[in-house]
């Protein structure tokens, strides 16, 4: 061949390629429509209002006079023990059950959702029989279990959590509720391709014992998995810290809940003093998530 | 006897994981007061959620109230909502794909520390703190509070929600891009070296090109984030889908919050199969 | 100035541990030489001294009569250029293309724009010349593949090209045949052979395998615990003396951790 026919020969990867100019395509197209160019952004009067609102962002026995740290101090000790350490507290105790929630309900929606256990004669490898009906059945809980999975996730946190609290009533139980359906979503699918990727040989083993389905998930699966689950579930822990905070914008007093509060009543130098104290309880989040994720590793 | 004892206190320490994980499950229901007598609503509550529900399976197809001659239909709406939620999404991926590859070089240990030598390698490493200081705000301050702060700055402005939902989304991309260019292996790097390339030229022709599928399947993934984040901006006001699951939601035609609430659902799940289907493509076959 | 590669007693030592020793060592231009010894002997870490990725901590590494640690950082890149270096493991990028990768080989000698043209638009003299240099090597029709579907020779090819398209006048191969079956080995040492001679490019190579060193090279240059233990044409060297060079009782306990140390520089970096 010569070396334009090879040229022409070259193996290319069509569907990457693809989406990807698809991308591209829509990126530069919506950009190019110009409904995100804001003619009005730089006007003199947007900037005037831009400056003040700088300013406002001060904390405001500070804002007339020279900084001083002991005045700064004694105005956030006093956000801090009126609503803080409480938002806090409420922030995290969320992220916390919600996650719980999610490492059960994601680990029991696991099993229906892989394939090589919700199936008739699991880990056998040559079937003595085949029944179509029994086939379909399974492959039927599979296919549910997989659609469930990715609605829970498809929808939004923030979503879940609105329609909660009208259905449910001012409880920490929306939020709560809220975090563990998406995260289940994501949790469950995660924890189904490990369980799917694991080994056949010992599962096949515990079979040919007769242990039952479910045995064979709590005496092999659950101590195989569990290493890998459990990077997951740190994972996912951090996210909801992150959620947590900004679901309080419904109304639930997490963090979220003050910082809307700051915003109605114009309070821009509270508001942005508790924005970045979510900002530094989402970074403490991810050091204890990184900090534990590294046990998890050197544990296994 | 060593292996045994080994294998006892790695699962040991991973019982101390389980115990601490379950130990604040019930600090946290505790402290929240979640009881599960709260999740029993009463009678009203009762209705209205078995009203919820059973729309469901009976989406509705018009709107559930008489609205004005010429009012766009509602599955044209729920498109229409999708597409707005599409452009937000795919307008803020551009700034964060722009943003997130400028901060992940900055960022990046192997090229503004690693391989440099004398002042170059202290200016690397002060740009280096920098970049990795920025991106840690960025991704710390959570999207919808990066929106309140720009709606209490500029008023509702279709730029500054999008700007809203690049922020966070460049400070991840970038932690992530130099994560996987810093993580590449290094036995192609050195043999450029060895032939005399420059460290610019080794980051962007022999890792950046190793850790690309990795990066653009990273991409994918987070388009998908970039959705959903988008649809819950419409409950600040932009017509993305959030606002009218809002709006219908609010009014009571629950019928018209399952079509919208579909309507996401079909959007992200496709979006998911593509980026799923696309990872699959990009991996290396070694 | 004279031609070839000359170190002068050159010796390396990382912390503690001793890898050359007092090692002086001449080839003339277009000369082909074996480097034989067991591993930890200090073979990986003779030839990176010659390219300067190792540092001698005493003597001197002459490039045409250039002292390697006198370059300016700018020169020395240049010397650089004029070394093609086959490692241990190929070094190639995995997931670009053939022809990605053998370009790849004269980054030094390209602008940044320059080298991102030859990677993504190559010029059709470029193009060409990557053509003909895989055609001498045997692999011109995977001109257009990707790396990574290469089978291990083929790709050990991928590597000799790319090192043969910066038109070097050194050749330094670190056991080019590790990951390759005994069959291919041969045919690639006796490729790498015939490349060098017809273009008079000077070859040191390290290798594991007596037999193809003693076929394939006219001079072989022993290595015992860091030192030149005989520097000798292949037909004057006595079976005793190959033996007692692979005779792993009286190795030093220091050559582990040396062994260790060029396992590293031979490419597995984390």
């Amino acid at each position: 061949m010569t070396l334009p026919e090879l040229y022409r020969a070259r193996p290319r990867n069509l569907v990457v390629r693809g989406s990807l100019t698809a991308m591209l395509i829509l990126i530069v197209g919506v950009w190019l429509s110009g409904a995100f160019l804001d003619p009005q952004a730089f006007t003199d009067q947007r900037q005037e209002n831009i400056a003040r609102f700088l300013n406002e962002l001060r904390p405001y026995p500070l804002q007339s006079t020279t900084f001083d740290a002991s005045v700064a101090l004694t105005w956030a000790h006093s956000i801090m023990q009126e609503k803080g350490w409480d938002a806090l507290r409420i922030t995290i105790a969320i992220s916390f059950a919600a996650i719980t929630l999610t490492g059960i309900f994601g680990g029991l929606l696991a099993l229906p959702a892989a394939r090589n256990i919700t199936r008739s004669e699991p880990f056998v490898i040559n079937r003595t029989t085949r029944n179509r009906i029994t086939d379909l059945i399974w492959s039927t809980v599979v296919g549910a279990t997989r659609l469930l999975l990715i609605f829970l996730r498809a929808i939004p946190e923030y979503v879940w959590a609105f329609l909660l609290l009208a259905l449910l009533g001012p409880t920490a139980w929306p939020a709560v509720l809220a975090l563990a359906l998406h995260n289940t979503g994501i949790f469950g699918k995660l924890a189904a391709e490990v369980i799917e990727d694991l080994p056949a040989g010992p599962l096949r083993s515990m079979t040919g014992m007769g242990a039952s389905r479910l045995q064979v998930a709590a005496f092999t699966v659950l101590p195989l998995t569990l290493p890998r689950l459990l990077l997951f579930f740190f994972y996912r822990w951090e996210t909801c810290v992150r959620e947590a905070t900004v679901l309080g914008m419904l109304g639930i007093v997490s963090l979220g809940f003050w910082i809307q509060d700051a915003r109605a009543r114009n309070f821009y130098d509270e508001m942005f003093f508790l924005i970045l104290l979510g900002a530094l309880i989402v970074l403490l989040g991810e050091v204890i998530s990184t900090w534990a994720r590294w046990y998890v590793r050197r544990a296994s | 006897m060593a292996g045994l004892a080994e294998a006892t206190a790695s699962s040991g320490k991973r019982r101390w994981i389980l115990i601490a994980i379950a130990a604040s499950g019930i600090w946290a229901s505790v402290s929240l007061n979640l009881d599960p007598a709260l999740l029993v609503p009463g009678e009203g509550g009762l209705a209205v959620l078995s009203e919820f529900f059973s729309y469901a399976l009976s989406p509705a197809t018009t709107y559930q109230s008489i609205v004005p001659e010429g009012t766009t239909p509602l599955a044209v709406q729920a498109l229409l909502a999708a597409w707005h939620t599409v452009q937000f999404a795919a307008a803020a991926m551009g700034l964060s794909l722009i943003g997130g590859i400028t901060l992940g070089f900055l960022s990046s240990y192997s090229l503004m520390i690693e391989t440099r030598r004398g002042i170059t390698r202290v200016i690397g490493g002060a740009v280096y703190s920098v970049a990795r200081l920025t991106i840690t705000l960025m991704r710390s301050i959570h999207e919808l509070l990066w929106a309140v702060l720009f709606l209490a700055a500029f008023g509702i402005s279709q730029l500054g929600a999008v700007i809203a939902l690049a922020l966070p989304c460049v400070g991840i991309l970038a932690k992530i891009f130099s994560e996987l260019i810093d993580e590449t292996p290094r036995h192609a790097a050195h043999a450029a070296e060895a032939a005399g390339a420059s460290p610019i030229q080794i980051y962007c022709f022999v890792l950046a090109p190793q850790a690309l599928p990795n990066i653009l399947a990273y991409s994918f993934y987070r388009f998908e984030c970039a959705l959903r984040s988008s649809a819950v901006l419409g409950f600040f006001g932009y017509p993305t889908l959030g606002f009218y699951i809002a709006a219908s939601f609010e009014n009571l035609y629950y019928g018209e919050v399952w079509v919208y609430l579909y309507t996401l659902f079909l959007l992200v799940a496709a979006v998911d199969l593509w980026s799923g289907a696309i990872r699959k493509r990009l991996a290396l076959t070694r | 100035m004279s031609k070839g590669l000359q170190l002068e007693n050159v010796s390396v030592s990382f912390e503690t541990t001793r890898a050359l020793e007092d090692v002086t060592l001449h080839l003339e231009q277009g000369e082909a030489v074996a480097l034989v010894g067991l591993s930890g002997a200090g073979k990986t870490t003779l030839l990176h001294t010659c390219n300067a990725m190792v540092a001698p901590s005493a003597g001197r590494v002459l490039i045409n009569g250039q002292d390697l640690s006198k370059l300016s950082a700018s020169a020395l890149k240049i010397a650089r250029m004029n070394i093609g270096f086959i490692h241990q493991d190929l070094s190639l990028v995995p997931n670009l293309r053939v022809i990605q990768n053998v370009v790849s080989g004269r980054l030094g000698q390209r602008s940044l724009i320059g080298a991102a043209r030859d990677l993504l638009f190559p010029a059709d003299d470029v193009t060409e010349r990557v053509y003909n240099i895989l055609t001498s090597v045997g692999i011109a029709e995977k001109i257009y593949k990707r790396t990574d579907h290469l089978s291990g020779g083929q790709q050990q090819r991928v590597a000799i090209a790319r090192a043969l398209f910066q038109e070097p006048q050194f050749f330094l191969a670190d056991e080019p045949i590790s990951s390759v079956d005994p069959v291919r080995a041969e045919s690639t040492i006796a490729l790498l052979t015939t490349l060098c001679a017809e273009r008079n490019i000077t070859l040191l190579m390290s290798l594991h395998n007596l037999k193809l060193a003693t076929t394939f090279f006219p001079r072989l240059v022993a290595l015992r615990d860091g030192g030149i233990a005989f520097d000798k044409a292949t037909d004057t060297v006595l079976p005793s003396e190959l033996e007692a060079i692979f005779d792993l009782t009286e190795s030093s306990p220091v050559s582990e951790e040396v062994s260790d140390f060029e396992d590293r520089l031979g490419g597995r970096f984390g």
